[in-house]
C-alpha cells in the first residue's frame, strides 16, 4: 500500500465521527418534529436513508453482474464496490429500521400503518376500502417482517460478495471466483426482488391509495445511476493521490461512461413510461400521483414540484445525456466527473420528487388538501441526512481498505482488468 | 500489356508475428503516410494508434440520423393528428410531446439506424465488388497465419522501389507489388 493510499484510509475515523454528529442532529430533528406531528424531518431520515440504500444496491447489483458476466475490465473497480457495500445493512439499521419499527415514526410516514389516522376525505385509514382490499399486503406485522428481511437478505448477500472476494487475496485460490459466480447468478434475480419489494415498501407506500408496477425497475434504474455517478466520481478521486492512481486507465472511463449513458436512458425510458401509461389511460387512482407534483390543488396553477420534475427531464435526463453521447466525454477525466455529479445531484432530486410530496389535510383548502411544498426547510434536514449517512458509508468504505488489499491481488482476470483496453 | 494493366495499386508485405506488424505500423504512421493499411487475421489491441487512425465519423452521421428522425416524428404526428386531420383521442390535445413520444423516438431510433448503416456503407466507399488485393496470391493467409501491410500507389509518397526498400527494412518478409 503506498503512503497516499494509507493517509487516505486513516482519515476515516473522522469521517465517520462527522457522519455519526450528522445523523445524531437529523434524528434529533426527526424526534422534534414528532412532537409538533410534523413529519418532514422524519422523511428527510428516511430519504438520506434510501439515497445512500439506493446507491449501494446498485455497486451490489453491478458487483454481482460483473461477476456473472466474468466482465474482464472489472476487478480493479469492483474492489472498490465491494468496500463500499458493507455500508449497506448499517444505512438500513440507522434509518429504514427504527423509522418502521418505532410506532410514532410508522405511523407518521406510513400513514397507513395508522388506522385512526384521518384522510382528506374525512374517512378514517381504517375505514378506507382501497386499503381494507390491500391489507393482506399492507399491514403492520408482515410490513415489518419485510423490512426485517430486507436487513437480513442483502447483510448475507454483501458479506458473501465481500468474504469471498477478499480471502482470495491472503489464500489465492482461484474457486472463489467460482464460488461468487454461482452467487451471483442466485442474488441477481432474488436482489432484483428484494429491491423492488424495498421500492414498494418504503416510497411507492408512502402514498399507499397510488400504484405502479414500473416502479421496482425505475429504483432499479435510479440505483445503477447513483451507483455508476458515485462510482466516477471516487475512481476519479482514487486515480488522484489514491490507490487507483495509475492503475485506473481511459478504457476504464470510456466503459464506466458508457454504462452510465446506457442507464441514463433506461431510466428515462422507465420515468417516461411509468408518466406514459397513467397519462392514456388516464384513471383518477392512478393520475392523481402525478396531479399533486404538477398543481397547487389549492390555485389550480402549476406548483414548484413541475419545476423540479421538468429539471428531473433536462437536468437529470437531457444534459447527462447528450453529454455522454459525445466520445471525449467518456474519456476526458474531469469532463466525466463533472457528468457524474449532474447525475449524482439529480438522483436526489429524483427521490425528492418520488417520496416529498404528499396530500396534507387541510379542512379550509377545497380540495380538502393542501400539498408539502418542495422549498421548504424540509430541504436543509433533507441534506444533512444525506450527508450524514454519506459520510458514514464513506467511514465504512475507507476503513474495509485497511481491512483487504485495495486491489483485487489475486483476483484471476487482474492482469485482463489492469490492461482493460478499449 | 495495356496501360491499365500497368497501373500499380501498391506494394505488400507480410509479417509472421503481431509485434512485428505492430511495430512496423507504428514506423510507417512515423514517416507520414496516409493511404496505407495493415491487414490481420484478428483484431489488435492498440492498431488504431499504431496505425495512427482518427475516431470514426460514423457517429456524427448517427446522430444526425437521430436529429432527422426525431424532427421527422414530430412533422409527422403534428401534420396527421393536428393539421390535416385534427382528431381527439382519450381526451388528449391534437398534439404534444408527450402521446406521440413512442412514435418520435422510435423514428428517432430508425434514422439514427439508417445513418449509421449507410454512413458506414458511404465512408467505407461500399458497394466494392472487386479489390486488387484478392488478386494476391497469399492473400488468402492474412485470415490464417500472416500479417500485411499494404502501402497503396496513390499516397503522395509512393514510389515503387522507395516503397519496397522501406518495407524492407521494416522486417517484412514476402514483398509483392499489386498490380490494378
Amino acid at each position: 500500500m503506498s503512503d497516499s493510499s494509507s493517509n487516505l484510509s486513516s482519515k476515516w475515523t473522522t469521517i465517520l465521527s462527522f457522519g455519526v454528529i450528522a445523523l445524531v442532529a437529523a434524528w434529533a430533528l426527526a424526534f422534534l418534529g414528532l412532537g409538533q406531528h410534523d413529519h418532514r424531518p422524519a422523511l428527510s431520515v428516511l430519504l438520506g436513508c434510501l439515497f445512500w440504500t439506493s446507491l449501494l444496491i446498485g455497486m451490489l447489483m453491478l458487483t454481482m453482474i460483473t461477476r456473472v458476466f466474468d466482465a474482464g475490465w472489472a476487478p480493479v473497480i469492483r474492489r472498490n464496490w465491494e468496500f463500499m457495500i458493507g455500508a449497506l445493512p448499517v444505512v438500513l439499521l440507522l434509518g429504514v429500521v427504527p423509522l418502521a419499527f418505532l410506532p410514532d415514526f410508522r405511523h407518521l410516514l406510513w400513514e397507513w400503518t395508522d388506522l385512526k389516522h384521518i384522510l382528506p376525505s374525512g374517512h378514517e385509514v381504517g375505514h378506507d376500502p382501497i386499503l381494507q382490499a390491500k391489507e393482506w399486503f399492507l399491514n403492520e406485522k408482515f410490513f415489518l417482517v419485510r423490512i426485517s428481511l430486507y436487513v437480513v437478505f442483502f447483510s448475507v448477500l454483501t458479506w458473501a460478495m465481500r468474504n469471498w472476494s477478499f480471502k482470495q487475496d491472503t489464500d489465492r485460490t482461484a474457486s472463489h471466483t467460482h464460488t461468487l459466480h454461482a452467487f451471483s447468478a442466485a442474488g441477481i434475480p432474488l436482489g432484483a426482488v428484494a429491491l423492488t419489494m424495498l421500492a414498494f415498501d418504503c416510497l411507492m407506500a408512502l402514498s399507499y391509495h397510488w400504484f405502479s408496477t414500473m416502479y421496482g425497475v425505475w429504483f432499479f434504474a435510479l440505483s445503477i445511476r447513483l451507483a455508476l455517478a458515485a462510482t466516477v466520481i471516487l475512481t476519479y478521486r482514487l486515480s488522484n493521490g489514491g490507490w487507483l492512481d495509475g492503475i485506473l486507465n481511459q478504457a476504464h472511463r470510456h466503459v464506466l461512461g458508457c454504462l452510465m449513458l446506457a442507464f441514463t436512458v433506461f431510466w428515462a425510458y422507465i420515468s417516461f413510461s411509468q408518466y406514459f401509461l397513467i397519462y392514456t389511460a388516464n384513471i383518477p387512482e392512478e393520475t392523481f400521483w402525478y396531479n399533486i407534483r404538477e398543481f397547487n390543488p389549492v390555485t389550480g396553477l402549476k406548483s414548484d414540484w413541475w419545476g423540479v420534475s421538468m429539471y428531473l427531464i433536462f437536468g437529470f435526463f437531457l444534459l447527462p445525456f447528450l453529454a455522454l453521447l459525445f466520445y471525449r466525454s467518456k474519456i476526458v477525466p474531469k469532463r466525466l466527473l463533472t457528468i457524474a455529479v449532474i447525475i449524482f445531484i439529480g438522483g436526489i432530486v429524483d427521490l425528492w420528487f418520488n417520496a416529498v410530496p404528499r396530500q396534507i389535510v387541510d379542512k379550509t383548502a377545497p380540495e380538502g388538501f393542501t400539498v408539502s411544498p418542495f422549498l421548504c426547510g424540509g430541504l436543509a434536514t433533507d441534506l444533512l441526512a444525506i450527508a450524514g449517512f454519506g459520510a458514514i458509508v464513506i467511514g465504512l468504505f475507507l476503513r474495509s481498505a485497511t481491512k483487504a488489499e485495495t486491489i483485487p491481488v489475486h483476483d484471476p482476470r487482474i492482469l485482463e482488468s489492469i490492461n482493460y483496453h478499449e | 500489356m495495356n496501360e491499365r494493366n500497368e497501373r500499380i495499386f501498391g506494394v505488400a508485405c507480410t509479417f509472421r508475428k503481431p509485434a512485428d506488424v505492430f511495430h512496423a505500423a507504428e514506423k510507417v504512421r512515423d514517416a507520414g503516410w496516409t493511404r496505407w493499411d495493415v491487414h490481420t487475421p484478428f483484431p489488435i489491441h492498440g492498431m488504431d494508434q499504431a496505425m495512427g487512425l482518427p475516431r470514426s465519423k460514423v457517429p456524427r452521421l448517427t446522430l444526425l440520423g437521430g436529429v432527422t428522425g426525431f424532427i421527422t416524428g414530430c412533422l409527422l404526428t403534428w401534420y396527421m393528428n393536428s393539421y390535416d386531420y385534427p382528431l381527439i383521442v382519450g381526451g388528449k390535445p391534437y398534439w404534444s410531446a408527450i402521446f406521440p413520444f413512442p412514435v418520435l423516438y422510435e423514428c428517432t431510433i430508425l434514422f439514427a439506424a439508417f445513418g449509421t448503416f449507410f454512413g458506414q456503407f458511404i465512408l467505407n466507399r461500399l458497394p466494392h465488388h472487386h479489390h486488387p488485393l484478392f488478386e494476391l496470391p497469399n492473400f488468402a493467409r492474412v485470415s490464417d497465419d500472416t500479417f500485411m501491410v499494404v502501402l497503396e500507389a496513390h499516397d503522395p509518397k509512393f514510389h515503387v522501389d522507395d516503397s519496397r526498400n522501406f518495407l524492407q527494412s521494416l522486417g517484412g518478409q514476402e514483398i509483392t507489388v499489386i498490380r490494378d
